[in-house]
This record gives C-alpha cells, structure tokens and sequence, in this order.
C-alpha cells in the first residue's frame, strides 16, 4: 500500500522527473565513454610521477609510481602507437632490479647474464612477443611451425586470458591481457583474430571503445609532460 | 653374460658417481640413534663415541635453533676424527641448515681485510627462509640428452624435454643443471619441478603413463598425474638464502664487473645494516624466518689475536651461528702475541666455548675405518693386507695407511688382480715413506744434504716469521 503511495506521488510531478531520468541518463551515457576514468590504473598513472624524453619520434615517458614501482612507456610521436611499455621488477630480496617487457620488443641484454640459473628455452622455442597496432592488441608466438588449423584460440574470462591450445598438443599458452583487466573490461571471442606464415602465429585482439578513447585521451594527457631539454647522458666522465 | 652385466653396472655408476672421492666423502651422519647415542659403527663414522655424543647435543642445540653465538671447540690430536666430526654434523643438519666450512688461514688475503672475510663467513652461516614467487618449470620428462660438444672442449651440453598435457618443450642445460640432473637420476617419465631461479629440482614422481614398465621402478616408486597447461608457472617457493646472499645481491649495484669477478670485495657495513633491519621486518611480519647455521674453522689457530678478539664480540651478536673449530695443537703461541695459551687461542674466547676433546683410536676402531675407506674407494682387500694395514694406521699414522690403500690398490690393479694382498701393500710400504721413517732417513743423511751447516738457526728465523 505504502508503496502505491510513492508512485502516485512521484507521478504528481511527472513533467520534471521525466527530464531528470533524461537527465540522469544521458550523464550515464556520457560517463560511460570516460568510464575509465574512474579505475584504479588510470588514477595511478595520473598521480605517478612522470618524466618525459624525446629522441627522434620516439616519446619515452618514465611513471614512478607510489607504491615505488617504475614504468617506461615508449610512443611513436607520429602514429600515436604505443611500441613499448615495460616493468621494473625488484626482487624480494632487494638488488637492482630488472625490466620486464609487457609490450614491445625485448630489450636486449646489455651483459650476458652468469648468475641465471642455467636451464632456458632452446633457440627454436616458440616466444610470446606483443606488439600492438593503432587498433588491435596484438601477440605474436615465433617459432611455431604447425599450419593454422592446428591452433584453437579462445577467450577465457573466468581466468581472463586468451588460451591457446594446439590439436597435437605441442603448444599452449595463456595471454594475459593487462590493458583490459586495467580498465575491467569484459573479452569478447568475437573481438580475436588469427593469422599465420612465416612461423608465426599472429593473434589480433580488436581494442575496444573505451580503450580507443582511453588511449586517445591519454596521449593528450601527455603532452602536458614537458620533455627534459638537457638529457642525462649514460656515460657520465668522472 | 656375467661381464656384461658387470660391465653395465659400472657404467651406472659412472654415471651417477659425479662427487669425487675426498678424504670424508665417506662421512654420511654423526651415526647417532634417535635418542642420540652414538652407534659403534655407523654412517662412516667409528669410534669417537664420547666426542660423538657432545656433538649430538651440539646439534640439539643448533637445531631448536634459540641460541646464537656459542662455540663449541673439537680438540685433538692429528687423525682422531675432528674435520670428520664437523662434517659428519653438517651432513646431518640436512642442506637447509648453512654450514659454512673453511680453514683458519682462509682469512688472510690481501683483497680483504680479516675481520670482513670473518664477518662474510659468519653471515654465509645464517640462513633466512623466504617466500619468494619463483618461475616453476614443472613437467613430464620426455627425454634427457647430455653430450659432449665437438671441438674437444670437453663441455657438456644438455637438452632436455619436458611436456605437460596440452604442450611440449625443448630446453638447454648448461654444466650445473646437467650434474644436479644426473645426482637426482632424473629419466624419462619423471614429473620433476624446476625452480628456474636457483636450478633446484624436485622429483614429485613417476608418470602414471609410465606406469607399465614397472620392473625399472623402485618399490616406493609413486605414481602422479602427468601436469596439464603451461610448463612453466609463477608459484611461491619457499627459498633458504643467506645472509652474505642478500648483501651480494644489494651491493651489486654499483657497476657489472662484479659479476665478472665473481669476488664481490667488501661490503659496506651500512648495507649491512639496512639488511639486518629488513630482515628484523620480515621477522616481525612473520615472511622470513631465520635459520642459525654453523661456521665451522678448522685449524682455528691459525686466527690471529685480532680475530679472536673480533669473535669475542661477534659471537655475541643475536644473529651468530654457531661457531665450531678445531684445532690439533697443545699449548702453544697465540698468532699475533708472544703469549702461550691452551690451544693457541686466548683464555677469553676459551672460556666462551665447549670443549669436545676427541682421543686416538683403537686398534679395533683403526681396522673398521680403514675398511670403510677401502669400500669408499672401491678397492677389495684381502684380510692379511688390512691386518698389516691397521699395524701401520698404529705404528705410524691413519692418515698414511689411508694413503697406502689407493696406492697398494694400483700396484694391484697393475698385476692384474682383484683382490688387494699383503704383499702389495708390503710394496708401498717400501716404496712410499711415512713421516716417521722419512725423519730416521734425514737424520741419517742429514751431512749430505743441502744447507745443512746452518745448524739451529733456522727453527727460530720461522718462529719470528709467523
């Protein structure tokens, strides 16, 4: 009965509630297209603390974040297209501390690494590289030579990654895929790509929308970095 | 049909033999009970029961882990089973406890002072047991090849496949991987882990595909799952580093030719600090736990008056092992002074230790411990010869019939027998002089030898030069 109560007297107003819900919803649209601006990522890369260098067309934007992690980003002035982004990553124990590439080629070693432990991958193992294009994610597994019905690819969202399986079993792999779990975003089967030749397994992940913008908005945003003008040379003299 | 099986299971021991034969490679425990009685005759160890049953108590004390900083003193003669007692206690503490072994005159180098070779032994000793997430390589083994590389180098190269249910992958060993593959005798159908970070392997166990040949199988053979997804995880692990570890790895800082070296020089006592407040953090908040080891110096009297006086202190400290020396002398100088003094070590730092006196053997004990010898050395030996064996190990020294038995083993090996006889090792007895005999022949030829009129000089030029 109460409730009853409450409709009619929403209902006496009718006129101006209506325009309200308009209102209130065309924000939720608006919202929606800046959503990410609500997430946790794209909160800490505003607050880190950013510096910028210039060489060429290559925009290199260093984060340092507060919880004490480094990120390095390397932009293609250009195109816009983000061609590096990699991780500090420090040991438990201390140490200097070594970069992890997420995106982009790995960075070649500058001394040849002794204290590794000495089991790797052979040379002809296949090796997850990410390489993103203006609109797609982008994977790329070298060294695999099965034709490409042998490859099945499926988005998995309960562990959110994209797992690829092969029919006689010699290749499996989970991608993980951080730009969409930044902004929460959902993976869609519908959104994969695959193509192969020359060795290569190209996997393609469509971006979608809101990532577009994100990344859109994001390069303004740094443009507002200025670049540092009298760049820190490596080898210093002493 | 006899020979090649002969032949065969010398080729597996070939294999898995990758340790060489030291002088206490046959040193596998304290040969200790459960309630920590000394067995006569047990894990290589003989006799000695008294010094045996002290250091079982030591290694109550070390285990329980609660007290820091005591020092426990094996004194005795030459050959009486001291460094033998010392690593008969490391091998029973297990790997995860550090025992740190070195000699007393390990510490005098010119690229580092004493007092901070005495401080990286002491914190090599402590260990801190960490969770730490670690790159797993966890599958079926497929197949293990080891072979030499061309060219004559000698280096072994490795590979080595692994699969799991959905793949397959090849994977290159270097030396170290290659041996500690061989130690766990890792094969084909083996689900083993792989921590990629320190090369460590775990045998989890046999395939169930693989369980069919059952007859290549020991009794307690378990059976798993063949893995399934990826070869190669993150997973915490659970790693035991020390002290001297973690400073390495947070003073490296400063340029990469350290890597090169190897030798990481001296490091800077504020990072040790810093270390030490880390570690109190990690305690604290229940991520670390430590693990006291021992510091065993043997010939403890080659330290000089400095370091004991640096011990003093150090042993002090609540993050100290436990410190265990040995030492074969009697009263004598103090390295550094012209004080004498029990053992060669000043009356403070003994009155801080436990003395475990060890005694010489008996005869009966002599026999069983070269017998031991002769099986670690895979030599047969008639009962004759080892009967004039230990008349020997009494008439002059242990350490010299030790000797005699690879050498009398070639003289055998040499007239094509199997058995080791009396008379071989009658043969090296002659050929090869013990210390005793060598001094009879000095004495008796000293005319004819060089620079022997500088009569009794000399002994006092050494004393100053110490």
């Amino acid at each position: 009965m109460k409730r009853r109560s409450n409709l009619i007297e929403v209902d006496g107003d009718n006129q101006d509630s209506f325009e309200q819900i308009l209102k209130a919803n065309l924000s939720k649209i608006y919202k929606q297209s800046e959503m990410y601006k609500n997430t946790a990522w794209y909160r800490s890369i505003v607050d880190a603390e950013k510096s910028c260098l210039k060489e060429d067309k290559i925009k290199k934007i260093h984060y340092k974040f507060d919880d004490d992690k480094e990120m390095v980003e390397e932009y293609n002035v250009d195109t816009q297209v983000l061609l590096r982004r990699a991780w500090k990553v420090k040991g438990k124990l201390g140490g200097d501390g070594k970069w992890v590439v997420e995106i982009g080629d790995p960075i070649p070693e500058a001394t040849p690494t002794i204290e590794v432990a000495d089991i790797v991958e052979s040379k002809d193992q296949p090796i997850v590289t990410r390489r993103n294009t203006r609109v797609n994610l982008e994977w790329r597994i070298r060294n695999l030579p099965y034709p490409i019905e042998t490859y099945s690819i499926s988005a998995n969202n309960d562990e959110r990654c994209i797992i690829v399986r092969t029919t006689n079993k010699k290749y499996f792999k989970k991608l993980q895929v951080p730009e969409l779990d930044r902004l929460g975003l959902q993976l869609e089967q519908g959104n994969i790509q695959s193509s192969h030749q020359f060795q290569t397994l190209i996997i393609m992940y469509k971006k979608p929308q809101p990532l577009l913008d994100m990344e859109k908005e994001w390069f303004e945003e740094l443009k507002k970095v200025k670049p540092i003008k009298d760049m820190p040379s490596d080898c210093k003299t002493q | 049909m006899a020979s090649i099986a002969a032949a065969q299971v010398q080729e597996v021991r070939s294999i898995t033999r990758i340790e060489r034969i030291g002088a206490h490679s046959h040193i596998r425990g304290l040969g200790l009970d459960d309630s920590l009685e000394p067995r006569a005759v047990s894990q290589g160890m003989v006799g000695q029961k008294m010094a045996r049953k002290a250091a079982g108590v030591v290694l109550q004390m070390i285990r329980e882990g609660k007290i820091a900083g005591r020092a426990v003193l094996l004194a005795g003669q030459p050959g009486t089973g001291k460094t033998a007692i010392a690593m008969g206690l490391a091998q029973a503490l297990g790997p995860d406890t550090p025992f740190t072994s070195m000699a007393g005159s390990e510490i005098f180098s010119l690229e580092m002072s004493k007092t901070e070779a005495l401080t990286q032994a002491i914190r090599k000793s402590i260990g801190i047991r960490i969770k730490e997430e670690s790159e797993i390589i966890e599958g079926e083994v497929v197949e293990v090849v080891i072979e030499r590389a061309a060219g004559g180098g000698g280096a072994r190269v490795g590979r080595l496949t692994l699969k799991t249910t959905d793949m397959e992958t090849n994977y290159d060993m270097g030396a170290k991987m290659i041996d500690s593959l061989l130690k766990e005798k890792v094969q084909a159908g083996d689900v083993i882990t792989i921590d990629k970070a320190t090369g460590k392997i775990n045998k989890l166990g046999r395939s169930f595909a693989r369980a069919r040949d059952y007859d290549a199988t020991g009794q307690q053979a378990r059976f798993v799952q063949c893995p399934e997804g990826e070869l190669q995880k993150r997973k915490e692990v659970v790693h035991t580093v020390t002290l001297h570890e973690v400073d390495v790895i947070n003073s490296r800082t400063h340029g990469f030719l350290a890597l090169f070296s190897g030798d990481t020089g001296e490091i800077k006592s504020e990072i040790r600090e810093q270390i030490n407040s880390k570690v109190a953090e990690w305690r604290e908040e229940g991520k670390a736990e430590m693990i006291p080891g021992v510091l065993f110096i043997d010939e403890a009297h080659m330290l000089d008056i400095e370091c004991f006086s640096f011990l003093n202190r150090a042993l002090e400290s609540e993050t100290a092992p436990v410190v265990i020396m040995a030492t074969n002398r009697g009263i004598t100088r103090i390295r550094g002074t012209n004080y004498q003094s029990p053992h060669g070590i000043p009356l403070d730092l003994l009155d801080r230790m436990i003395i475990v006196p060890t005694s010489p053997y008996s005869h009966q004990e002599l026999r069983e411990i070269l017998n031991i010898r002769c099986e670690e050395e895979d030599c047969q030996m008639s009962n004759d010869a080892l009967t004039v064996l230990t008349r020997v190990a009494t008439e002059t020294s242990l350490r010299y019939a030790i000797q005699l038995i690879t050498t009398a083993s070639l003289v055998a090996k040499r007239r094509k027998a199997t058995e080791v006889s009396m008379e071989d090792v009658k043969k090296v007895y002659s050929l090869f002089l013990d210390e005793h005999r060598s001094e009879q022949f000095l004495k008796e030829y000293q005319d004819e030898f060089m620079f022997n009129d500088g009569g009794g000089d000399a002994p006092q030029l050494m004393e100053v030069a110490q």
